[in-house]
């Protein structure tokens, strides 16, 4: 982008208002990303690679996004974990790239990488400087095209996994809440079994299990690449072109199955444990992005969780003060998901005091709805949250690849604040009313345990 | 919204300082070039700097005052911290509750917290709302009125939290590694305190602490984003020129002498995974050898391809997380090899991690590792100058340590003049781990006969 253009966008977000009185009436939605300030361009290679690029020049740098449409929804049982194994493997060796080279190439260039799994994707980006964009085209197109998968390796690595596993869920209160709220809320979904995987599954996954699943999910046809930052469109283009071009595209891979059944009764799962504190977790089914109350469902988590001002902090740590803490969790998934509800009570206080006082807050929305004032400030809180994400060239790309990958164009980004913007206290009440259906809901609790009785279970 | 909760590729382990150099030397990037910064004093000494950038419509406030859990009286541990999570629970006008709903009104974010030698506000707003935010953002420093309340809330909230920390193996040992390495410095204790000081500490405590600390002369003021740096200056000068109070005398303090090897097993019977801690005394922040340790430790144990994320991690497949980390303060400073691994592996672990250490010390490394560690560094340093809240911290950063003015700048030549024997100087000097503290979070009867050898072990309860 040239600074002419810089200047021009900064006109549009309103500098003139800089010494406005505290309560001045707002303008709405001035903050919002405009397709005039994010310039995008979208191209599609012929073997299928969706490439979106983004230029910004304020630092000599850029991020590499790679957004592979496969996460644990594509897995089956027996091979739980393979996407998360995936994500580690792809940095252990392709055909031009040894084990041990990925990174060495990259921090002698000066970058940095890493990558997450979810349940619906696989993402990697690398950070590097604006000059060494061809490292990161080299690197990434060579394990696209032709990952190694090498025995050794393959044995090493899977005991990293393991040991992640360990720390973030079997060492980890809130990780095995977390994973039994899934495993009990789904019985069909492929949001049964856990992101990291069984521990019995990663101890059985073979190469030929690995084999098939890269060819079927790691083709160019079903990936999305992003690049942000310091560099120029036309020639960047041209190097994609020549790096990922002749990747061959593959048969596109089955789309998971996703028979879950409908929830017609609660259901409640105990975790025994030693621990100082009761907590819980309630999921409420929500639906996929295929469902336009998404949007609502982010004003009423806004609404409930977003601050010290919320209904549930309020209630329960502030009012009441059984509660250490009170948050929700709501992200728009391919498939239908959980509206999360978190709460750890303060030390004495028991699970039932908690969930009384959740099930009050949550049936005072339903039934009222929120004010006109809670509403706005929920609109407000979502909009900044949103423009916050695009301060660096990684979180543009995040936010470009997720909105391609997850909403299937990017350009739908341009619509979350205007879509907040458009709910009303009506919309609160009815998509409330759907979601916070005690039969459609999982508790899971925490029940603290000395800890001779858990450690007599943990040596199983 | 997209919440991130997943799995990265990543350790957990919080890495000091990334850093490094060119394996070619020509055809560098395009050099770091800022906007410039404004600096001023206030009449009422009050340090301020402004940078503007305009990506995105968002202005980040940021105060840093010198006082942190440094200035804890003793017995009072966690005073520093508590008194900054009571700077947003009611100021000037407003009661806890109006700020929360003002600050959150406008989308903005308005956060206090204390560290070792700092206690830091930070406020992040839309600039269509620079106003509000300056408001609340000046009010809760100045004018906070801690009721009494708020105050029984936040104490009793805290001990909460203390108690629930117990819960968390890693949080259990950094706490405890403190009082094992540095005895009864004032660097020992967690930022929040223990249980039991927290619970003597009364609300007189956190009014005397804000009034002695919290004064202009003993703070500094960065703003940064989307504004024009005149208005700003016009600005604070409006809303802090009545703010009173002169610098309080800096903290004197000092870390004890470590010698020999001591192994210390804190008591968690149920963990399937050990946590370990092998730390010993480091170096204050302005200690001349600066560049030659950041670079070094990034060849032991910052970034992915260290000497012992390669060693403990990719060839051994013992442990998801490996790093090294200088923790560099006004006066002191320690060093920490952090990671953990599952029980049977424990010993395994330890020495793997021991021996990178030994090789690295008595061989040094190559050319070509030096030379990958300083292009990292020099790589990742402007990928962290982006975001405005970051350039804020830096700016204060470099204010409060009396670092070049430049110093953004001049990194990466910086960097890029330690050379190989500056490298391997330092390694000698400073890396040895011949006096050490062992902290492991395990179950002692595995653990103890695990870890005969290394020094003489107790084990301690969780306290």
């Amino acid at each position: 982008m040239s600074s002419a253009t810089r200047a021009a966008a900064l006109a549009l977000l309103g500098l003139a208002t800089l010494l406005v009185p505290a309560r001045a009436a707002r303008a709405p939605a001035d903050a919002a990303i405009t397709p005039e300030q994010l310039k995008v361009e979208r191209h599609t290679l012929s073997n299928g690679l969706v490439v979106l690029t983004h230029e910004d020049h304020s630092v000599p740098t850029l991020t590499f996004w790679q957004w592979y449409r496969v996460g644990s929804r594509n897995e089956s049982p027996g091979i739980t974990g393979i996407s998360h194994f995936f994500e580690h493997m792809m940095f252990n060796g392709s055909k031009h790239v040894p084990p041990k080279d990925y990174d060495k190439i990259l921090e002698s260039n000066g970058g940095y990488s890493n990558a997450f799994t979810d349940r619906d994707m696989t993402a990697y980006y690398e950070d590097v400087a604006s000059d060494r964009l061809d490292k990161v085209l080299f690197l990434d197109s060579d394990r696209m095209a032709s990952l190694s998968l090498l025995p050794e390796q393959l044995k090493s690595e899977i005991e990293v996994v393991k040991e992640e596993r360990r720390l973030r869920t079997d060492n980890d209160i809130s990780g095995m809440l977390d994973e039994q709220l899934y495993a009990t809320a789904f019985v069909s979904s492929p949001y049964h079994w856990p992101v990291v995987g069984w521990m019995g599954d990663l101890n059985r996954i073979q190469r030929d299990d690995m084999v098939s699943y890269f060819r079927i999910h790691y083709a160019p046809n079903n990936c999305i690449l992003v690049l942000t930052g310091d560099f120029d469109t036309r020639d960047a283009l041209a190097q994609i072109q020549k790096a990922f071009g002749s990747i061959p595209a593959q048969k596109p891979p089955a789309p998971p199955v996703d028979s879950e059944p409908e929830q017609r009764g609660e259901r409640r799962a105990k975790v025994h444990y030693p621990a100082q504190d009761v907590s819980f977790e309630i999921g409420y089914k929500a639906p996929s992005v295929a469902s336009p109350d998404g949007y609502v469902i982010d004003v009423l988590s806004s609404i409930l969780s977003d601050g010290e001002s919320s209904r549930l902090h309020q209630a329960l740590v502030y009012e009441k003060q059984i509660a250490l803490a009170a948050g929700t969790a709501f992200q728009t998934h391919l498939n239908p998901t959980l509206f999360e509800v978190s709460v750890e009570m303060k030390p004495g206080h028991t699970a039932a005091e908690g969930e009384q006082a959740v099930d009050a807050v949550l049936a005072r929305l339903v039934a009222e709805g929120p004010t006109a004032r809670e509403l706005e400030k929920a609109k407000n809180q979502l909009e900044a949250h949103f423009v916050r994400d695009f301060r660096t060239n990684n979180g543009v790309g995040q936010a470009l690849g997720y909105y391609e990958h997850i909403y299937g164009d990017y350009r739908k980004l341009f619509d979350t604040v205007p879509r907040y913007r458009a709910v009303t206290v009506a919309d609160c009440k009815r998509v409330a009313k759907e979601v916070f259906d005690r039969r459609h809901r999982t508790v899971v609790e925490l029940k603290p345990e000395k800890e001779a009785a858990a450690t007599a279970a943990a040596t199983r | 919204m997209l919440d991130p909760q997943r799995l990265a590729r990543r350790g957990v382990v919080a890495l000091l300082a990334l850093a490094l150099a060119a394996t070619c030397a020509t055809a560098g990037p395009t050099p770091l070039q800022l906007p410039p910064v404004k600096k001023t004093t206030l009449g009422n000494g009050l340090v301020v700097l402004v940078m503007p950038t305009h990506r995105v419509p968002i202005v980040d406030f940021r105060l840093v005052t010198r006082a942190g859990s440094v200035n804890d009286p003793p017995g009072k541990e966690g005073l520093a911290s508590l008194t900054a999570a009571l700077l947003t629970q009611g100021a000037g006008k407003r009661g806890a509750r109006q700020l929360a709903e003002d600050i959150a009104f406008v989308g903005a974010q308005l956060e206090a917290d204390a560290a070792a030698e700092q206690l830091i506000v930070t406020c992040d707003v839309l600039t269509k709302d620079f106003a509000t935010g300056l408001e609340l953002f000046h009010d809760v420093i100045v004018a906070p009125t801690f009721p009494a309340a708020e105050f029984a809330r936040k104490k009793a909230e805290r001990l909460g939290d203390l108690a629930s920390e117990k819960d968390d193996p890693s949080t259990v040992a950094n706490n405890e590694l403190g009082p094992f390495l540095l005895q009864h410095s004032p660097l020992a204790h967690p930022v929040d305190g223990w249980e039991k000081s927290v619970t003597a500490i009364v609300r007189g405590d956190v009014v005397a602490f804000h009034r002695k600390y919290v004064t202009p002369g003993n703070s500094m003021l960065a703003v940064v984003g989307d504004v024009d740096p005149d208005q700003v200056i016009a600005a604070l000068e409006r809303a802090f020129g009545d703010w009173k109070g002169a610098a309080a005398a800096a903290a004197s303090y000092d870390t004890p002498p470590v010698k020999g090897r001591e192994v210390l097993i804190v008591n968690k019977p149920e963990v399937t995974q050990t946590q370990i801690r092998l730390a010993t005394i480091g170096v204050p922040r302005n200690s001349p050898d600066y560049f030659p340790i950041v670079v070094a430790n990034t060849i032991l144990g910052g970034g992915f391809t260290s000497r012992l994320v390669n060693e403990v991690r990719v060839v051994q497949g013992l442990t998801y997380g490996i790093g090294s980390q200088w923790s560099m303060f006004r006066n002191a400073g320690t060093y920490e090899i952090t990671t953990f691994t599952r029980n049977e592996t424990l010993r395994k672990c330890v020495d793997a991690s021991l021996g990178v250490v030994r090789k690295l010390v008595e061989q040094g490394p190559s050319d070509e590792e030096l030379a990958k560690a300083k292009r990292y560094l020099t790589g990742q340093f402007p990928l962290g100058l982006q975001a405005s809240d970051a350039l804020a911290a830096q700016l204060l950063n470099i204010q409060f340590y009396g670092l070049d003015p430049r110093y953004l700048e001049t990194y990466a030549g910086n960097v890029n003049a330690v050379t190989m024997a500056d490298v391997r100087r330092v390694l000698k000097e400073r890396f040895a781990l011949d006096d050490l503290r062992i902290l492991v979070v395990s179950d002692p009867k595995t653990a103890k006969p695990a870890l005969e050898g290394l020094g003489a072990i107790a084990v301690q309860e969780m306290r």
